[in-house]
């Protein structure tokens, strides 16, 4: 009888586990938006935990923070120097305290009920280290490179927080693209042609441009790396070794079709879309080397990945773009939090 | 210089306290019984992977050598790939991503990889790997196949993202065993339907972070029956807090996190 008892119990928990995993995964089921706000916590997370990494408690990473100075107009340089003396004063604590605020926002971002007080800390955090720990990406010194970060890494996570912020336009139109629903159509367009129009521009400055620039800048990404990747970026380097000027122009011209991309109609947009991931891989793999996270120096992923994730929030929507279908649990307004 | 210390023991008491809790766990639910056996495998996991890495950050918390981590570690990731090739059977290839076991078998994986590609100059010797920032160099340990550990680290953090993200019944473990008090024979099935079918996960869900998973345990019973009994009835605070979904989230995202910070120092 005591078995019966068990048999029955056994299958009702078998039965009440199926159902709540079932439950479960209901009511966790994600929309698009919470999707890539997740994509966004996860590299948040990532670069936390590599802001931990022993290099980065080393005055090697003041230095490289005092190195993004030069070129820069007096502004920019004298936040940047001020920074860096400050970080090889007081390395360990405020190292900590970086990698700390990065893994927080993080989980903060994919803490439903934080979604909202994480993505404003990461503008703001964004828009500090910008300036203050990588000199505008090298955008005012003329050292911005498409292929190796530019504009900076650390402004596509501000620019991906604006765009995902949760919340939607009161316009009632249905939302073209998950970019669309915070800041409305004409503007994230905009955001998206200013940036990809910039990396187009970047790509054919003279730095840039020179013949063996593309090629010296692929070939230095091999040291330190995995047997594999180091032989990938040699012969990728020497495809384009004396070939600086074609290079450039090829790439800033698929850079340009990205950028007016977002323009056109949805079936086009697409194909630029994917044009635009393909790129962001090719320059996170060859011209990033992953962020040179497996030379255990990296200090982020680098702009690949965000380029890429950036990328899926303009892909076009079906009828679930429309912002009341589309809607997430991360975005019901908390209590007490008026408009 | 290497990463300070005080960092590693940080996360090296957050490890022992995941242990701690999975210990507390097992013995809350009674692990050792049928009724409770059933997700007793996977707090066993937290405890074993949460001081085994705990004596990989510091060196005065090692307890087994290399190769009997090793041991464990591949047993355990046999163990939970098994139950996931069950779960892929019944659910199909999304088990894989989503099963129950899908990230306990990344987990153990991932441990079974850094105990297996250790490279640092502490390898050689006894109990563990002696503690990340003291090897015989001073410098830090390595992992071979670095490109390994990048992978496994971003699987982590993606399945951490993905925890903090989902509710925390979504996954708990140890939903259906302990010590609360149901009615025995027909009345179970009712209650277990109560609890998890009509409104929702009521009983689980509907507590939220707090709630306390629901336990049946027939023969626990000490109420009549056919009375409905859907709350913790013997449950003590501390032990439906050891129970509780919360709980059991932030142990597998504090183990996460930890997981993928040990792989990517060690690249």
């Amino acid at each position: 009888m005591a078995e019966m008892s068990d048999t029955v119990a056994g299958r009702s928990r078998a039965a009440a586990r199926d159902r709540l995993d079932a439950a479960g995964a209901s009511a966790a089921g994600l929309d698009v938006r919470r999707a890539l706000q997740l994509g966004l916590a996860a590299i948040w997370l990532l670069d936390g935990v590599l802001q931990f990494q022993s290099f980065m408690f080393t005055k090697a990473f003041g230095q490289m923070i005092g190195a993004t100075s030069s070129g820069s107009p007096v502004i920019v340089s004298h936040a940047i120097n001020w920074n860096a003396a400050l970080v090889e004063h007081h390395l360990v604590l405020l190292n900590a305290i970086f990698a700390t605020v990065q893994l927080l926002l993080g989980l903060g971002i994919a803490y439903r009920p934080t979604v909202r007080l994480a993505l404003a800390a990461s503008i703001v955090w964004a828009l500090g280290v910008w300036w203050f720990g990588e000199g505008l990406g090298g955008v005012l010194s003329g050292a911005a490179d498409p292929v190796n970060g530019a504009p900076g890494a650390v402004i596509i996570y501000a620019l991906l927080a604006v765009l995902l912020w949760p919340s939607d336009r009161p316009s009632g139109a249905p939302a073209p693209f998950v970019a669309a629903r915070a800041v409305g159509a004409q503007v994230a367009r905009a955001l998206w042609l200013v940036l990809w129009g910039s990396l187009a521009y970047f790509a054919l400055t003279p730095a840039n441009r020179a013949p063996q620039a593309l090629h010296d800048m692929i070939a230095g990404m091999a040291s330190g790396e995995p047997g594999w990747l180091a032989a990938l970026d040699k012969h990728s380097a020497a495809l384009v070794a004396h070939q600086g000027l074609a290079a450039s122009i090829v790439l800033a011209v698929a850079l340009a079709i990205v950028a007016v991309g977002a323009y056109l109609p949805a079936p086009v947009a697409k194909a630029t879309l994917v044009l635009a991931i393909v790129l962001a891989a090719v320059i996170w793999v060859v011209g990033e080397g992953f962020g040179t996270i497996l030379t255990g120096g990296g200090t982020d992923p680098n702009s690949g990945p965000l380029l890429a994730l950036l990328a899926l929030t303009y892909w076009p929507l079906a009828a679930a773009g429309t912002p009341r279908a589309d809607r997430s649990v991360a975005d019901e307004r908390p209590e007490g939090i008026t408009a | 210089m290497s990463i300070p210390v005080w960092i590693l023991d940080i996360f090296a008491a957050v490890m022992l306290l995941v242990a701690a809790v999975s210990a507390g766990q097992l013995v809350v639910a009674r692990a050792w019984t049928r009724a409770g056996a059933r997700d007793a495998d996977i707090a066993l996991s937290h405890l074993l992977m949460g001081v085994a890495m705990a004596g990989t950050l510091v060196a005065s918390l090692s307890t087994l050598p290399n190769a009997a981590w090793i041991v464990i570690f591949a047993v355990m990731t046999a163990w939970f790939a098994w139950y996931l090739w069950r779960e892929t059977r019944g659910q199909g290839a999304g088990a894989l991503v989503s099963g129950h076991h899908a990230p306990h078998l990344l987990h153990s994986a991932a441990m079974l990889y850094m105990f297996a590609a250790l490279a640092g100059p502490a390898s050689g010797g006894g109990a563990g790997m002696a503690g990340m920032a003291t090897g015989a160099s001073g410098g830090m340990q390595t992992l071979h196949a670095p490109t390994l550990a990048l992978v496994f680290a971003l699987l982590l953090i993606a399945y951490s993202v993905r925890d903090v993200d989902r509710k925390a019944c979504a996954d708990g473990y140890f939903h259906v065993v302990g010590r609360h008090v149901t009615p025995a024979g027909p009345a179970l099935a009712t209650a277990a339907a109560g609890v998890t079918g009509q409104g929702g996960p009521a009983g689980l869900a509907g507590g939220g972070d707090s709630a306390v998973a629901t336990m049946v345990q027939p023969e626990a019973a000490e109420v009549p029956s056919g009375d409905l009994v859907t709350g913790p009835v013997n449950a003590s605070p501390p032990e439906r807090l050891l129970l509780s979904p919360a709980v059991v989230k932030g142990c597998r995202v504090a183990m996460g996190v930890t997981m993928a910070f040990m792989l990517l120092i060690m690249i």
